[in-house]
């Protein structure tokens, strides 16, 4: 597993993120933070391409990113870190490839796997935060039970044709996933443009963002319902269920 | 001309919305779009259109990247530095979708120049960095029924509007004046939102399908997550669309 770097800013860095350093607040003690963190990322799809290109030209150390699929002709409509060339390649291996183009100071980590209850430990390892960037709920409930059991914030995001959600799960402060959407609907094959997934992937780098670095406020017990037809954005507060079975209190 | 085989399942998704499906892609291959701009809205704007099947790109930026542009510019790596920002951006594009047709302009945007770099354009992408040039373009797009799509970006913070006159205001009607120039703070992610924001309301127009954001200004506060619509009115006296 790469360490994430515990050095100052190189020269280069400094010039490389300029302009969000002098965001105040922000500046090089900020960068350094980012420098010094590492995000598990589950699924190098629709929704995990722009979060891991957005974190990987904000300066992330380490980027951990786990997909066991290959792109599909089918996916190249918003799966913006794969392209043509990698058809048949893996995911996490052609995410590799783009973000270090796009980024070398970054450390890539590609993880094949599956995410599974008895993979999922070895898989996320030791992040300061999960993105939730899947595309099915059975997935994301394995995650989810993970990043409570373990005290790791996550960022989960759902899209849908034009429509989306995303909420920052930080438990036991905010309702798990669990509390939020229990259960899992049937897996589909669902409408999807590229630019939905694009937004709320954006959105999801900058909880991200503004968690690591400690700038702004997150999505707290919030759900973030998005509606690109219209443009209306939406924020639903979110409770917790009492007797959740997965951060409910009896546990 | 219908689409292939590779086009059909390579859209099948986004087919998949309701009014889209093949007639809809069709338009997307028939539309032309000019984006102002290869800098850090054109680029998520120029990759969305792209990985959606737009016809034609015309990408226009005299600029070449810098390292300090890289926190946010995705178009564009360390090897494109000293490269001219639109045709780096061709070769982007062309290998996130090598059926578009991007024509990268190389050309300053001035009250000269517009004419022939917008050319045949259906809709236009304001996805500048300096509201001189802005003006420019929004005098264009009045005078030529076009619609423009408006962007800014500032810090955490972003703002978008669809401008069609004479039905909306004007780019002017709202932002008269100019702010002067300056090295102002940006985070990726704040084009990156605005940006695809811009793309998905060109590509709802071009297809006809929900609700732009004609004279309604969205406001974003990234820090605190908020988003506002504000209600904007014409200037009867407007000397752009007045």
């Amino acid at each position: 597993m790469s360490k994430p770097s515990s050095k100052p800013l190189t020269e280069n860095e400094k010039i490389r993120y300029h302009r969000q350093m002098i965001f105040p607040g922000w500046g090089e003690k900020t960068q350094e933070k980012l420098k010094k963190s590492r995000v598990f990322v589950a699924g190098a799809g629709g929704l995990g391409s722009p979060v891991s290109l957005y974190l990987a030209v904000a300066g992330t150390g380490v980027i951990r990113i786990c997909d066991f699929g290959e792109p599909e002709l089918s996916n190249l409509n918003r799966q913006i870190l794969h392209d043509d060339s990698r058809i048949g390649k893996n995911k996490a291996l052609s995410a590799k490839e783009t973000i270090e183009r796009i980024n070398p100071d970054v450390k890539v980590e590609p993880l094949k796997d599956k995410i599974t209850r008895e993979s999922v430990s070895f898989l996320v390892g030791e992040v300061d935060l999960i993105i939730d960037c899947l595309d099915n709920f059975d997935t994301r409930h394995i995650l989810n039970r993970y990043a409570v059991q373990n005290s790791i914030p996550m960022i989960h995001a759902g899209v849908y044709g034009m429509q989306g959600q995303l909420t920052f799960i930080k438990t036991p402060e905010t309702p798990c996933l669990w509390c939020i959407n229990a259960g899992s609907p049937p897996p589909v094959v669902f409408p999807i443009v590229g630019a939905t997934a694009g937004v709320m992937g954006c959105v999801q780098a900058l909880e991200a963002i503004k968690y690591l670095s400690g700038i702004g406020s997150n999505l707290l017990g919030t759900l973030l319902i998005w509606d690109g037809t219209s443009m209306e954005f939406n924020h639903l507060p979110q409770k917790k269920t009492p007797d959740c079975p997965v951060c409910g209190d009896a546990l | 001309m219908t689409l292939n085989t590779k086009e059909l399942i390579r859209y099948q998704r986004q087919m998949l919305i309701n009014n889209w499906g093949e007639g809809g892609q069709e338009k997307l291959r028939s539309s032309t779009v000019f984006i102002a701009g290869a800098g850090g809205l054109g680029s998520p704007v120029a990759i969305y259109l792209t990985a959606a099947g737009i016809g034609q790109i015309r990408i226009c930026d005299f600029g070449k990247p810098e390292l300090s542009n890289l926190n946010r510019q995705i178009l564009h790596a360390e090897s494109d530095i000293e490269k001219n920002k639109a045709l780096s951006a061709r070769e982007t594009l062309f290998n996130i979708n090598p059926h578009v047709n991007v024509v990268p302009l190389t050309v300053k945007l001035t009250e000269n120049t517009v004419d022939e770099l917008v050319g045949e354009s259906d809709i236009i992408l304001d996805c500048l960095d300096n509201f001189d040039t802005r003006h420019i373009l929004n005098q264009y797009a009045v005078q030529k029924k076009l619609p423009m799509v408006h962007a800014g970006i500032h810090g955490l913070s972003g703002q978008i509007t669809f401008i069609h006159s004479p039905e909306t205001p004007c780019l002017h009607c709202i932002f008269p004046g100019s702010t002067p120039n300056q090295i102002f703070p940006v985070a990726g992610v704040t084009p990156g939102v605005i940006g695809v924001l811009e793309a998905l309301e060109a590509i709802k127009w071009i297809l006809g399908i929900g609700v732009n954001l004609k004279g309604k200004l969205l406001t974003w506060d990234g820090e605190l997550m908020e988003f506002c619509k504000i209600e904007i009115k014409k200037d009867p006296n407007c000397p752009v669309c007045g």
